[in-house]
């Protein structure tokens, strides 16, 4: 069986040769260890970049946006979901981009190895089937793959891609039976005090550099809520009161858009948990609407959609 | 420059007097990263500890500052100036590319022509006490900027960790006017500075990037229209990430922000990857896409800051590249630059 | 040691629409004491920075003359947050002033020189303050020839127009006003000001140009300058740029290494 990386290569370099896309967006190696970075390809050379391992964290599918050209992308499961959400809401056309799925078995979260490590710096790190085998200064560890994957990949259903022009690979078993909302009800089940005191105490560690906003593929307007003065929505400094409402209601322009591909928790750099509202939200539009998004390209958004029995309970 | 030594199991004692008599910063473990902090105890230091997330430039040019305060509706502007606190401060434990980084801004902030008092007034109440970098990380490339893991530059005192003890250098009088006060320095021995170097010469070793960062201004010079800037901006995501944890970067926004008749200015972060940062009234934008944007930020920090101060505003910390969201690592784009 | 970042009060004594469609109003600003007003030493070029507190701030050229003492005059356009604040007070209201900020325009250079001023749409602000310092009793005799050309897109939008009608009919300097578009009753010229600078010419030798206009202006009356022999070293612009701090520290007005504060 080919490497995962060797088969989207030679599909990368196809693609090129047969003129068929004018770009390729991929993942190459990245500077550190367990990391991969985001690549841009235009010649049948530079494919020799691409590779695929469990550092390809990054949802590709952000840089789809305002494209004219023709663009083939790589796509994990949650990608493919964001894709079909921008296709949706006419941020890209179907034609215009040729999906690469790849089946994904999840994302390792650096950030949970870290701390497993607590400050002993990771020099060298290679991934092998089940494992990871660390390598720093004075130690080698390997920690199984599994225990360190991001939370949204452990609950994820979505491992092989929903929507794709060519498949790299076999399809990979997906999760079944697992609560992918079970601390979403452990926190709805705490009083309104403690989790209000909860997500302040997490929220108040925003630095408001908006990298979570910046790297959601379905943060796209022109001007954000953030930047309007005339009128002028919230502050921009970081009183807890700005830095809330910043967040609240980004997940509220998320609802029924948001896949849970975990790229704004991903993006944060003091590791905030931000997923506890984008799932809280998703959870709500699906008890709500029975709506999931980015499912399949013809359910119809439930905020783009009225429909004479949507729940109105909050009518009297 | 008066060399002493201080025994680590003397230091917290150190602290706890300093803390009778300053308001002292030092790193703490919070939320699971370091930061700067005030502490209240001696022992509350955290001395085990590569650096801190965000950079204690926030300790001298707070994310947000009120400049002054204003009452509306009455006679004239009824502005109220802020009042400076009296008390001395301390930083404790920061890092030699974080001091070096204070006497980067000092250029900006403390020039001849204005004086940001904000700024120049914590600056002139703050001694600055910098432990050197026995390991420093694989994303460090202090030495490649002017900089070093033992470097005094910004510091008034040094320590350098030999294993027991730490040798400590007063760099300037406030450095030596605290070691001479203070009875925990005491004479260092022959072999203690003999150690010093063995571990400051190791430390050196260690930093395995080097990049010829003395050519990079030259480069760029001639690169403005080169098309190099079209594709290093692409996966940028154009947040703010690398500009507010980098201790050099110092963009800010001022903001009025009012309630009923009441209100503050206030200053604000702000970054140049943004792009409201350039973006004028009429809709015009000078700056419109990340490509603008990406070009401005290097050539800033490594060919314009360089032409007015001569010095890059980078220290080498490795912040920027360890937080990236998409490891855009700036040690690639120099390199790239050299090879232009 | 003075805080650069706060300012002082004065009282806008007179305000006065320029343009037939209101969108630019004429600020005559007054110190509220002695003091303030002499420590205030600007020259023709600089700006300063104007508050409406709880509104925000944002710079603007000085449009009067320090040969003027007394008052400050700014002249602003409605467009955003603050200037839409500035245009609804009304006159006696209080302003706040810092200043003055930037460099002037190099009037040392220009002395025993010609001097050809040159300005489009409302950039002609500070070119006001310039041709009135210049036209000062005290200082005219120490320049050469003065030239004048301004240009609009229509003749309701020119700015200053009763101190026009005055410098037209004046022997000691020449002025050309022309329009993009002109109406019933313009006598003046029509066409842009880079056609109307080849029409009149001036000369290069010994002269200064001064340039305030759009970056499009800009963009096409420096070649029709440097064609008729104007070096460049003696064609001076004036830059803008988004700005905050105006005193050179918040980092976004720079252009290349160069803050254009």
């Amino acid at each position: 069986m080919p490497d995962t990386s060797v088969m989207i290569r030679d599909t990368a370099k196809k693609l090129l040769d047969e003129k068929r896309v004018d770009l390729i967006i991929g993942f190459e190696k990245g500077t550190l260890p367990l990391r991969s970075t985001p690549c841009f390809v235009r010649t049948s050379q530079e494919t020799e970049k691409l590779i695929w391992n469990a550092s390809c964290e990054n949802n590709l599918a952000r840089y789809l946006r305002g494209r004219k050209e023709k663009v083939g992308i790589v796509a994990k499961g949650c990608d493919t979901r964001s894709i079909i959400s921008l296709i949706k809401e006419k941020q890209v056309a179907r034609e215009q981009v040729f999906i690469i799925g790849v089946p994904c078995h999840g994302m390792i979260d650096r950030r949970k190895i870290e701390a497993k490590l607590d400050g002993k710096e990771i020099l060298e790190a290679d991934e092998v089937t089940e494992g990871v085998i660390l390598k720093g200064s004075g130690f080698t560890e390997i920690v199984d793959k599994a225990e360190f994957l991001h939370n949204s990949c452990s609950t994820c259903s979505y491992r092989n891609p929903v929507i794709y022009d060519a498949l790299i690979g076999d399809k990979v078993e997906e999760n079944r039976g697992i609560d992918e909302y079970g601390e979403v009800k452990e926190f709805e089940a705490q009083s309104a005090d403690k989790r209000w005191h909860s997500f302040t105490n997490e929220i108040s560690k925003c630095i408001r550099c908006y990298a979570c906003r910046n790297a959601c593929p379905l943060c796209y307007c022109q001007e954000c809520f953030v930047d309007s003065s005339q009128p002028q929505w919230i502050g921009k400094t970081t009183n807890l009161s700005d830095t809330s409402i910043f967040h609240i209601v980004r997940v509220f322009h998320t609802a029924g858009r948001c896949v849970d591909c975990g790229a704004c928790d991903r993006a944060c750099p003091m590791g905030i948990d931000i997923r506890k509202l984008t799932k809280k939200i998703e959870k709500d539009v699906k008890e709500l609407f029975h709506y999931q998004a980015g499912i399949n390209l013809e359910d119809v958004p439930p905020l783009a959609a009225f429909s004479l029995d949507d729940p109105q309970q909050f009518v009297r | 420059m008066k060399e002493v030594k201080i025994a680590k199991n003397e230091l917290v004692s150190f602290l706890d007097s300093l803390i009778s008599e300053y308001k002292v910063f030092a790193p703490v473990k919070r939320d699971g990263f370091v930061a700067f902090q005030e502490i209240h105890s001696g022992s509350d230091a955290l001395l085990d500890y590569v650096n801190s997330k965000k950079p204690p430039k926030e300790i001298f040019l707070p994310q947000s500052e009120v400049l002054f305060s204003y009452h509306l509706g009455g006679e004239g502007l009824g502005i109220e100036e802020p009042s400076f606190e009296d008390k001395q401060t301390v930083i404790f434990g920061i890092r030699p590319c974080d001091a070096r980084s204070l006497v980067i801004l000092d250029n900006i902030f403390n020039s001849q022509e204005y004086k940001d008092v904000y700024y120049t007034d914590k600056r002139e109440k703050t001694l600055v006490i910098a432990i050197g970098c026995n390991q420093p990380s694989s994303t460090c490339f202090c030495t490649s900027v002017g900089g070093g893991p033992f470097s005094s530059d910004g510091s008034d005192l040094l320590l350098i960790d030999i294993d027991q003890e730490y040798v400590a250098q007063a760099v300037t009088d406030k450095g030596e006017k605290l070691v001479t006060k203070h009875s925990q320095f005491r004479e260092v021995e022959r072999r203690s500075l003999s150690l010093m170097q063995k571990v400051t010469q190791r430390a050196g070793a260690l930093i395995r990037t080097k990049i010829e960062t003395g050519a990079i201004a030259e480069k760029l010079a001639v690169m403005f229209d080169d098309a190099f800037w079209d594709w290093l901006h692409e996966k940028c995501l154009g947040c703010a990430v690398c500009t507010y944890l980098c201790p050099t970067c110092h963009c800010f926004d001022i903001a009025d922000e009012t309630l009923d008749q009441t209100g503050r200015r206030v200053r604000i972060w702000d970054t140049c990857a943004f792009p409201l940062f350039t973006l004028e009234a009429s809709g015009v934008n000078p700056r419109p896409t990340g490509k603008e944007r990406m070009r401005q930020r290097v050539m800033h920090k490594f060919k314009y800051f360089v032409d007015n101060h001569n010095v890059a505003a980078c220290v080498g910390c490795g912040r920027c590249i360890k937080e990236c969201p998409v490891n855009l690592d700036i040690r690639a784009v120099l390199n790239s630059i050299l090879n232009r | 040691m003075k805080n650069p970042y706060i300012p002082i009060a004065m009282r806008a004594e007179k305000i006065v629409i320029e343009t037939d469609d209101k969108n630019i109003k004429t600020f005559s600003l007054s110190f509220l004491n002695k003091a303030e007003e002499s420590s205030f030493n600007y020259l023709p070029g600089q700006f300063a920075q104007l508050s409406v507190l709880g509104e925000g701030e944002a710079p603007f050229g000085i449009a009067s003359s320090p040969t003027q003492p007394g008052a400050l005059d700014f002249t602003v356009n409605e467009i955003g947050v603050l200037t839409t604040a500035l245009h609804n007070l009304e006159e006696g209201a209080i302003i706040g002033v810092r200043g003055p900020l930037g460099n002037c325009f190099p009037i040392e250079l220009f002395k025993g020189k010609n001097i050809a001023i040159v300005g489009g749409g409302f950039a002609f602000t500070t070119l006001r303050s310039l041709l009135k310092y210049i036209l000062h009793q005290e200082n005219r005799s120490k320049f050469g020839n003065v030239t004048v050309i301004y240009g609009a897109r229509r003749p309701g939008l020119l700015l200053y127009k009763d101190e026009f009608k005055q410098w037209e009919v004046r022997p000691e300097l020449d002025v050309y006003l022309t329009v993009d578009k002109a109406d019933e009753g313009w006598r003046g010229k029509v066409g842009v000001v880079p056609n109307v600078i080849k029409e009149v010419a001036p000369s290069p030798e010994d002269a200064y140009a001064v340039v305030c206009g759009s970056p499009i202006m800009i963009k096409f009356t420096l070649p029709v300058l440097i064609r008729l022999r104007f070096p460049p070293q003696r064609i001076i612009l004036s830059l803008e740029m988004k700005m905050k701090c105006g005193i050179g520290k918040c980092g976004r007005c720079n252009i290349g290494n160069k803050y254009v504060c």
